[in-house]
């Protein structure tokens, strides 16, 4: 038993969906999750960066993970979250579809992929995990983060 | 003796210290016979001297003992300041300085001996003893009857160095007319001694049973600190015989030895007396012609020597009743007074809010709380706020540096040093404006000749003025040097390729000017190491920029240019004036707004195809902010429109907003490096009812 503790190690990832896709965030970039609440807009900024909120006081920059992903923006609805990543000290809020439960991922079932340049989800996953409930892909945080992706 | 745990205070002391060293060795070179900033200086490097043993920089020590020893000669009188002396203690400052940065990086002095140096030291103090046989010589030459042993004791005699000012003459001559004796008494402590303080604590104890203090140099303040030498010296009044009194000094444990005389108070020679021993550093003589000698000296130096003692009285260390508070502390201080200001503003947009809710003693709480707030505010900022003296200390040195460097005659006048900034601020604008200074001794000023052809003074003068403007502080660098010279800047950003032939015949002399603002732009047509690095006026601006401020220059050739540097006074909590564009709410700070005006849709006027207004014979561009902001139009009205004139420098535009809320104070948080890269958006704030408003950045939009 101690020998595949060791072998293996397990990673807690929360569940979100996007579409009918899902998709796992490692839970240790995952500061908090809110419900939507009013974003003011951002003049001159990313499309996909849909503006900034306030949350506990803290002035916080909130994106679409659709449109980050190079997906359709569809109409909110009432299971839209905002998950506040924290990343190096600085805080960024994602907008998902729902998110569901967290799913514990064992490093042994997770099957790598390989980023090609074409344009896509690909580029912003670094594995996918076999669970109990099915297949979900990671997400890679630095990337999707990464400015010069931006 | 685990002594890192005092490093961070020891790095702070010394930059401290050799700051000062600084100031006053350059006071020095001015005035070399000033004693009260030869002691100054001596007090500087024996407290380094200490301090560097103590924590066991050993070279650290050994360069500053030598220093020590310098100044001590110096303050003897047995070496006259000269200025290769000068020269020398600068650069030992420059070692220590060196020391001190390696000491920051890796916990340790380095292995650099320095010994250049510290031979530089020794021999001025051995020259010193052939110079001192020659004094001697003439001291016997003067009065024959004096005998060396004499004349040391004499020097030993420290009392006389006391400046008596005219209320303390009132008291001994006072006391006099009772039958009381004015004393000077020198004290020396052992050096082996390990509490001075306290021993000399004793000695004045035992002089206040025998008669009453009157002065004391170093003052009794000093003497409690531990901020004085081996000795100390009095002035004492007592009805009691000389010996008595030397005695009860003697009494007290460790000490090495405690000297005295008898001083006379004559009502109209006085003055003339005592100046003389400052002068001279030796007691007046009674002989006639070197009396008569001494009165002509004493004449010509008495107007500068009295502005000396006036300016050392108030400058005078004061006691200040400080603590030091790390920066972190201020920070989250200054956090919680935003978080309080942000639940103050959603108390009032509550309070205004619930219909029917016309309590006035609630409404009366609020506005006190509002009051309270604002005033906790403006103090907790004034806590973060701290001269800029601490940073422009540093320049009159460097001018001195570059004007031998440069071969340039040049004078470095600085006004407002006592002017306040956020600390943060303070810290930060330090370098851009030894750039500027170094621009203008490098670029501005021109060399001799070309100054006496111009009919200018030989020596260059450069300027650097602080003074608080509104909300604002502004710092002006400014030199009566050669001016810029547009065609020159135009004819180099040709060369680099920055702008056509075409471009910089339609160019307006600003927007000349601006080029200089861009990265690796220099007109100099060598590089020294001075300027013209590449890294030029862009670094200076940005630095500025980053600071929320900004820059402007104003020049005519021939007659020299100003740096105009404007500051924010606060970085954290602003006024600001609430507006609506479109359906979204703004915040532009108050500071940039000089007045809002109604205009009718009738009087704007189109020239170039840009939108501009004359308000009372000015003509100001209109910008509308709902383009800016990418805002769906609305349809056009025949209402008239809402104007706020920003004021840029002295540049006008108007903003056309859709709706006024009202004055409000808000606090700028930061919005990220995701989406705080807009140009004109400063920052964000949170309103009362929880909401996000922008900040708009006035001066970006025009």
């Amino acid at each position: 038993m101690e020998e595949l503790a060791l072998a293996s190690e397990i990673t807690q990832y929360i569940k979100i969906r996007l579409g009918d896709e899902y998709f796992g965030i490692d839970i240790k970039f995952v500061d908090n999750i809110v419900r939507m609440q009013h974003i003011t807009r951002v003049p001159k900024s990313a499309s996909y960066i849909k503006g900034v909120i306030n949350l506990r006081g803290e002035v916080i920059p909130v994106f679409s993970l659709r449109l980050k992903m190079g997906l359709e923006e569809i109409e909110e609805t009432k299971q839209f979250r905002i998950i506040i990543l924290k990343v190096e000290g600085e805080s960024v809020g994602i907008i998902v579809d729902e998110v569901r439960e967290v799913s514990n991922v064992s490093s042994d079932e997770i099957e790598k992929v390989f980023h090609n340049n074409a344009e896509g989800i690909q580029n912003f996953l670094s594995g996918v995990g076999k669970t109990e409930n099915g297949l979900i892909s990671l997400l890679d945080i630095n990337e999707i983060l990464n400015e010069k992706a931006l | 003796m685990d002594v890192s745990q005092y490093l961070d205070i020891f790095i702070d002391e010394t930059k401290e210290h050799l700051q000062n060293l600084n100031t006053h060795i350059l006071e020095l070179e001015q005035d070399g016979e000033n004693m009260d900033t030869i002691n100054e200086i001596f007090r500087a490097a024996h407290s380094l001297k200490g301090m560097a043993g103590t924590m066991g920089y050993k070279r650290m020590q050994t360069l500053t003992h030598d220093m020590e020893n310098v100044f001590s000669e110096v303050r003897n009188g047995n070496i006259k300041v000269d200025s290769d002396m000068i020269d020398l203690l600068f650069k030992c400052l420059d070692a220590l300085e060196e020391y001190l940065t390696t000491i920051q990086e890796t916990a340790d002095e380095g292995t650099n001996d320095n010994e250049p140096l510290v031979k530089g030291l020794n021999d001025i103090l051995e020259s010193k003893n052939a110079k001192e046989e020659v004094k001697e010589e003439k001291k016997t030459k003067k009065s024959e009857k004096k005998s060396k042993k004499e004349a040391n004791d004499k020097a030993k005699e420290k009392w006389h160095e006391i400046k008596l000012e005219e209320s303390v003459k009132t008291v001994i001559r006072e006391a006099v007319k009772d039958n009381f004796k004015a004393y000077g008494l020198s004290v020396y402590i052992q050096e082996t001694c390990l509490l001075k303080a306290a021993r000399a604590f004793l000695v004045f104890k035992a002089l206040e049973e025998l008669g009453e203090v009157v002065v004391s140099n170093p003052s009794a303040q000093d003497i409690e600190d531990e901020s004085f030498a081996f000795d100390f010296s009095v002035i004492f009044l007592s009805d009691k015989p000389l010996d008595q009194i030397i005695a009860a000094i003697k009494n007290v444990s460790e000490i090495e030895e405690a000297i005295g005389g008898e001083i006379e108070i004559e009502i109209e020679e006085e003055v003339h007396e005592i100046e003389e021993t400052v002068n001279e550093g030796v007691p007046a003589v009674a002989n006639d012609s070197a009396n008569q000698n001494a009165k002509a000296q004493v004449g010509q130096k008495a107007a500068p020597n009295t502005a000396v003692a006036d300016k050392k009285n108030s400058g005078k260390p004061v006691v200040n009743r400080t603590v030091r508070v790390d920066i972190e502390k201020l920070d989250s201080l200054m956090n919680l007074v935003s978080e309080l200001i942000i639940s103050k503003n959603s108390l009032v947009s509550v309070a205004g809010s619930v219909v029917g809710s016309s309590n006035i003693a609630f409404n009366e709480q609020i506005e006190y709380l509002e009051s309270v707030t604002t005033n906790l505010h403006e103090s907790v900022m004034k806590v973060r706020m701290v001269p800029i003296e601490n940073t422009v200390n540093k320049f009159p040195r460097m001018i001195r540096d570059l004007s031998k460097k440069l071969d340039k005659k040049m004078e470095l006048y600085m006004t407002g040093e006592d002017t306040e900034l956020d600390r943060t601020v303070v810290d930060e604008i330090g370098d851009p404006l030894m750039h500027l200074l170094r621009n203008s001794a490098d670029h501005g000023l021109e060399s001799a000749e070309i100054r006496a052809q111009r009919g200018k003074p030989e020596v260059g003068s450069i300027f650097l003025d602080a003074y608080q403007d509104g909300n604002n502080v502004v710092i002006e660098v400014r030199d009566d040097g050669n001016g810029i010279d547009i065609d020159k800047v135009k004819a180099k950003a040709i060369e680099k390729g920055k702008i056509t032939q075409e471009m910089a015949d339609l160019m307006s002399d600003k927007e000349a000017i601006d080029l200089l603002f861009q990265p690796s732009f220099s007109t100099s047509e060598t590089v020294s190491d001075i300027s013209g690095r590449g890294v030029g006026l862009d670094v200076v601006k940005s630095k500025i920029e980053a600071l929320s401020g900004e820059i402007e220059v104003k020049t005519k050739l021939g007659e020299g240019s100003t740096f105009i540097i404007r500051l924010p006074l606060t970085l954290a909590i602003i006024q600001a004036l609430m507006v609506v564009v479109g359906n979204e709410k703004y915040a532009i700070s108050l500071g940039a707004i000089q007045t809002i005006e109604s205009i009718k849709p009738d009087d704007i006027k189109k020239v170039q195809g840009k939108e501009v207004i004359n308000l009372r014979g000015a003509v100001i561009p209109l910008v509308r902010l709902n383009r800016i902001l990418d805002l769906e139009e609305k349809e056009e009205t025949k209402r008239d429109l809402i104007v706020l004139i920003a004021k840029k420098g002295d540049r006008l535009a108007g903003l056309v907003v859709d709706e006024l809320i009202g004055q409000m104070e808000i606090v700028i948080k930061p919005m990220g490096k995701y989406a705080g890269s807009t140009k004109f958006i400063s920052g964000a704030t949170i309103l009362g009812d929880g909401e996000v408003a922008l900040i708009l950045d006035a001066n970006a939009l025009i």
